[in-house]
């Protein structure tokens, strides 16, 4: 692409979010998310095929449905109350608007059918802002408003997704469908608990960026995309194919990873709120996502496929692609469970 | 003047109406048309009438005269128009959903929403839209900066987006 397009687009998406951040009026947290999906459009179609074109699309129609609904949510609460605030959504027609809004734009379940086909059509990077960038300025807003919206839709959104990225995933073989579907699953982890305790969804939010964007780089170093591929790369580099596994292992919330952070203190709130039965939930559909998550381990690192004897040890040349991010989200997505207390007081 | 207000809503609401039964989209600029117009109409009543006249130019008179221009220029040898079948279901059901919400909302809902603009009425010179608008330049002005940026990046996200003609056209392939 143009470098100068190039620099206005990403750019833009921090203009976007950053506006989204440091709003609180109704009118100025809308335009930040206008703009971020203005300017994730001509990256996503970038490769003009027609799938990517397609996702392109999809994505375009759902944020700016979402982004449409969130205008009339606030207009209603401003209509209704006199307020712009962001903290004063009052009204709970108007909250409950939103924070469908929201779910839609994010990829919570029941809204969730954009997100696995949208995923689909992308090159694995802009995949990668799509899950992590996008989903910050939303969250922002979520957060600012979560005491307003209603209790019992907060829950079932958070229990239905987890369900639905447990039971999407587990028939997929485009690994970035399956991803979509974890993403999906931790969103929901997210949105559980953000009544009782919302800097636990920050943490849940950091965290789910961290292993994410390790698991989007590391697919991206092997240029991978479905598990058949996925099964021959442990020749490329030994090493991606160790630490790969254990990124799988955190995403799936297993200790002594950083994956289990999230999970645990979420479980622990719950039980702390006396919600027994939604904390075991949880938990139960946590272990359908670490199915799928167990298969890729197993598909990657725990087996050798079959394959030509002649192509099994290819030359390990020097690889051209930047190394350092995805060392850098690797070695946080493995090791940053024993910061649990620093990070709980960061974001209290 | 209750009277006209109401039929300028239901003009709208037809005009809706009209748009979202997917004709052809040259039929669907005439929805939008009938729709602004009586938009418009409905703010001056409300005593806004330069919001209404500004609205009248820039998007009757100039977003909505680009876009007939550039769906004159996709023209197809059959097009739809409200009488056609697929059309006409749409129009109806839409209608008829209308119907419904009018039916469940009608009455007791509106009465504390229909005031003017600000509450001098005639007896100012300054009205509550013009004031607005030069409030929205002096107090307002960084938005509108990042206003001005979002309409840069608009063209540049328009322009790479249909960059090689019809190589990145969603078609069937």
């Amino acid at each position: 692409m143009n470098p100068y397009v190039l620099a206005t687009l990403l750019s833009s998406l921090g203009l976007g979010t950053t506006l989204t951040f440091a709003s609180s009026h109704w009118l100025l947290a809308w335009m930040g998310l206008e703009i971020n999906t203005l300017a994730i459009t001509p990256l996503m179609a970038q490769h003009h095929h027609p799938r990517a074109v397609e996702a392109t699309t999809k994505y375009f129609l759902t944020q700016a449905t979402a982004a449409a609904m969130i205008l009339f949510a606030s207009t209603t609460n401003a209509w209704m109350t006199g307020e712009w605030s962001i903290n004063d959504l009052s009204n709970p027609i108007a909250s409950t608007m939103f924070m469908a809004a929201l779910a839609l734009k994010i990829g919570l379940a029941p809204m969730h059918f954009w997100m696995p086909e949208v995923l689909q059509g992308l090159d694995l990077l802009t995949g990668l802002i799509l899950s992590t960038w996008q989903k910050l300025a939303p969250f922002a807003l979520i957060i600012q408003t979560a005491q307003t919206i209603d209790p019992l839709l907060l829950t079932l959104l958070g229990i239905s997704s987890t369900l639905v990225g447990g039971w999407g995933g587990l028939n997929q073989t485009q690994l970035r469908k399956i991803l979509a579907y974890s993403s999906i699953a931790h969103m929901g982890w997210m949105i559980i608990v953000i009544q009782y305790a919302p800097q636990l969804t920050l943490i849940a939010l950091g965290t789910y960026i961290i292993m994410t964007s390790a698991a989007f780089l590391t697919l991206k170093m092997s240029l991978t995309t479905k598990i058949n591929t996925l099964a021959t790369t442990w020749s490329k580099s030994p090493i991606l194919t160790s630490t790969t596994a254990l990124v799988l292992l955190s995403l799936g919330g297993l200790p002594p990873l950083t994956g289990f952070m999230p999970k645990w203190l979420i479980l622990q709130e719950l039980t702390k709120q006396d919600l027994p039965i939604i904390a075991t939930a949880m938990a139960l559909t946590a272990l359908i996502s670490l199915y799928f998550y167990l298969r890729l381990c197993y598909a990657m690192t725990l087996t050798i496929s079959p394959n030509m004897i002649n192509s099994t040890t290819p030359w390990r040349t020097q690889t051209t692609q930047t190394s350092l991010p995805l060392a850098l989200f690797t070695t946080a997505a493995l090791g940053l469970l024993p910061m649990a207390p620093a990070i709980l007081m960061l974001t209290t | 003047m209750t009277y006209f207000m109401f039929l300028l809503l239901m003009a709208l609401v037809v005009g809706l109406v009209a748009v979202a039964s997917n004709p052809t989209p040259y039929f669907a600029a005439l929805g939008l048309v009938v729709a602004a117009g009586v938009g418009c109409g409905v703010l001056v009543g409300h005593g806004g009438s330069f919001l209404s006249l500004v609205l009248f130019l820039i998007y009757l008179g100039g977003m909505l005269v680009v876009f007939a221009y550039s769906a004159a220029l996709a023209a197809e040898p059959f097009p739809e128009a409200w009488g056609s079948r697929s059309v006409l279901g749409y129009v109806l059901v839409y209608l008829l959903g209308v119907g419904l919400v009018a039916g469940i909302f009608w009455g007791g809902w509106y009465e504390g929403s229909w005031v003017v603009v600000d509450g001098l009425k005639e007896f100012s010179v300054l009205r509550g839209d013009i004031s607005g608008v030069a409030v929205m330049y002096s107090s307002g002005g960084g938005m509108l900066v990042i206003c001005a940026w979002v309409l840069l990046l608009t063209l540049l996200v328009v322009l790479e987006l249909t960059r090689g003609l019809s190589r990145g056209a969603l078609r069937a392939v």
